[in-house]
């Protein structure tokens, strides 16, 4: 597999034992069916690479979704003391606060497949998606454009555009405190700013499902779950304004790593101290994409509200909307975490992973605090998704969860086996109906090039990081 | 065009060949804008791009996201591309196109240095870039 020093711990876990340059320990979350997508992958060493990172504490570990990144693996999460570790962007990512949204409905399947069609169209029409997609629409001043980096979900509500009681349904409540948008460059603030309230391209989506069966009764009941209902998935970020902030600061980084010592396997790792004036820049930039792309989901889920009302009639409150959860897929956070007996303060990094809290957890709101936080795995466009619950377990992962299926196949692969395939007429086999920008990203997104969710899901409830709640199927979706 | 695309789980790479540095740097912007469906055959307009690193490869880089955010943010299609001045970490160009901005037909969200390589194969200078797509 690699030239590691791997060990199966479970049959949930296995550790790549510390070698130099390591500092600490590997753990990767995989059972059986994930460690042979990891065989053909250099991606076991991107996990050995960030563990000779300074200051990290505990594993290097990487969620079952886990795939070869850049720099840092996509799945990965990683702990890094505030005092004496780093903060590096190509451990966030470039696409910052990637995340993923549920709205609920109170529409049963029964209700919406009449009106499909025209739901489906008008969601496409209404819902900025496409490469390099803007929102003339929404379109924003410059001062207000400031407001948002700095109050992300809040702008939002502020502006009407969501209900108040949605901030309790965000991680964080829709704002990373600490965003300073004059850490953010001229060029950033232009390449985001019109992209503000769109879905984008690539792996992107907006998707409807039906819930396809219930878990855990008890807390599909608290959560609003119940069979044969109809509810949204969005998954958008940052857009522009993340990936000029990514790269701006990795570059930064670049040099201010060997000004502070650091040595790098691979400059993508570019990273400073986290209290360093170029840490703390990055961060107060990061927090301001974060809240961009907390705004840009609720635009968004604005946008899916009318669009209910205009097809269905009535309000959106009527009609049973509210949102589910809202949360982070690549960000880096300072959280307080337990380690070897006291409480230290961390910035952890999770790229291409999402927070879990269980039950209990006193950051939680009140809703969820007998549930623990609602944890969305989206699967590929084919297959299944998850609604998850954080559980105890997450404590040795410092409350982190997979975050998808995670890819298998290059986008080059899938699209050379899509070649003289109809994807549409396929996925509408399956009773799957979608609606894409553009062909290549569909054909970038076939189901078979991404793992199968069923078996990332399997991995994350075995090792006790989280509860399976409900499984979702897919039955309409736009594509960037 | 000189460049062949290589297989990235996550992202899309690209291979690019050329006899020196000057003709490497200039057909890597070429595909980079070919990726993104940002050619254009008018020579219209002449944008100035100026491009500092430290060192030839994140000299590329920044090159490269240079190219990036003109084609993406400023609309501009790229016709002809002309590497005036170039050191190992200062690069003065021109880009002749115009700003048309036609549709893009990919997404690129930035130039990584993930695997990023220069080297000197054959008499060919021959550089291998990761984009994030």
């Amino acid at each position: 597999m690699s030239g590691l020093n791997l060990r199966r711990i479970d049959p949930f876990r296995i550790e790549i034992a510390r070698t130099p340059p390591m500092r600490t320990t590997g753990l990767v979350y995989a059972n059986r069916a994930i460690e042979r997508t990891l065989e053909h992958e250099n991606v076991l060493q991107q996990v050995a690479n960030v563990a000779a990172l300074p200051g990290i504490i505990g594993p290097s570990m990487a969620m079952p979704d886990i795939h070869w990144g850049y720099g840092f693996p996509i799945g990965g999460v990683a702990a890094f003391s505030r005092d004496e570790g780093i903060i590096s962007p190509g451990g966030v990512g470039y696409d910052i606060n990637c995340g993923v949204c549920c709205i609920l409905t109170g529409l049963k399947i029964g209700d919406v497949r009449p009106r499909m069609e025209r739901l489906l169209a008008s969601l496409f029409n209404n819902v900025p998606s496409g490469v390099g997609s803007r929102n003339k629409a929404l379109a924003v001043s410059n001062r207000e454009f400031l407001q948002v980096l700095e109050l992300g979900a809040r702008w939002a509500v502020k502006q009407g555009y969501a209900p108040p009681d949605d901030l309790q349904a965000h991680e964080d409540s829709g704002c990373i405190a600490g965003a300073d948008p004059d850490a953010v460059s001229a060029k950033a603030l232009e390449r985001g700013q019109p992209q503000l309230g769109t879905l984008g391209s690539g792996n992107h989506f907006l998707e409807l499902d039906v819930v396809d069966l219930v878990a855990d009764a008890d807390k599909a009941g608290a959560f609003g779950l119940f069979e044969n209902q109809v509810v949204v998935l969005v998954h958008t970020g940052s857009r522009g304004l993340g990936h000029q902030i990514c790269d701006d600061y990795v570059h930064e980084m670049v040099s201010a790593a060997s000004r502070h010592g650091i040595a790098l396997p691979d400059r993508q790792l570019a990273c400073a101290p986290v209290m360093s004036r170029e840490g703390r820049e990055y961060f107060a930039a990061m927090a301001s994409a974060a809240n961009f792309a907390f705004a840009n989901r609720a635009l968004i889920a604005f946008l899916i509200r009318e669009t209910f009302e205009q097809v269905f009639g009535g309000s959106a409150e009527r009609l049973g909307m509210r949102l589910l959860f809202d949360c982070c897929h690549n960000i880096a956070k300072m959280e307080p975490i337990e380690w070897e007996g006291r409480e230290v303060q961390a910035c952890i990094h999770r790229k291409g992973a999402t927070r879990a809290l269980p039950p209990g957890d006193n950051r939680l709101p009140r809703r969820f605090m007998q549930t623990g936080q609602p944890v969305l795995v989206p699967g590929d466009m084919g297959r299944m998704s998850y609604i998850l619950s954080g559980a105890q377990g997450a404590r040795e992962t410092f409350f982190s969860a997979c975050h998808g299926a995670g890819r298998l196949l290059s986008r080059h692969e899938a699209k050379k086996r899509s070649r003289g395939r109809k994807i549409l007429e396929e996925l509408l086999s399956r009773d799957i109906h979608a609606m894409a920008a553009s062909r290549a990203t569909l054909a970038e997104e076939i189901p078979e090039a991404y793992k199968d969710v069923s078996d990332v899901v399997d991995t994350i409830t075995g090792a006790g990081i989280a509860a399976a709640v409900a499984r979702l199927k897919p039955f309409a979706m736009v594509k960037g | 065009m000189p460049y062949t695309l290589i297989d990235h789980t996550a992202d899309l790479g690209m291979r690019v060949s050329a006899p020196t540095v000057e003709a490497l740097f200039v057909e890597a912007a070429l595909a980079l804008c070919d990726i993104m469906g940002g050619l254009t055959p008018s020579e219209e307009e002449r944008l100035t791009v100026r491009s500092s690193g430290i060192d030839r490869v994140d000299l590329l880089v920044r090159w490269l996201q240079e190219v990036l955010f003109l084609v993406e943010v400023k609309g501009f299609r790229v016709a002809k591309v002309v590497v005036e001045h170039l050191t190992d970490t200062d690069l003065r160009g021109s880009l002749r196109g115009a700003c048309t901005g036609e549709p893009l037909k990919a997404e690129v969200k930035a130039v990584t240095y993930h695997n990023l390589e220069v080297a000197h194969i054959d008499n060919q200078y021959v550089a291998t870039i990761i984009l994030d797509m």
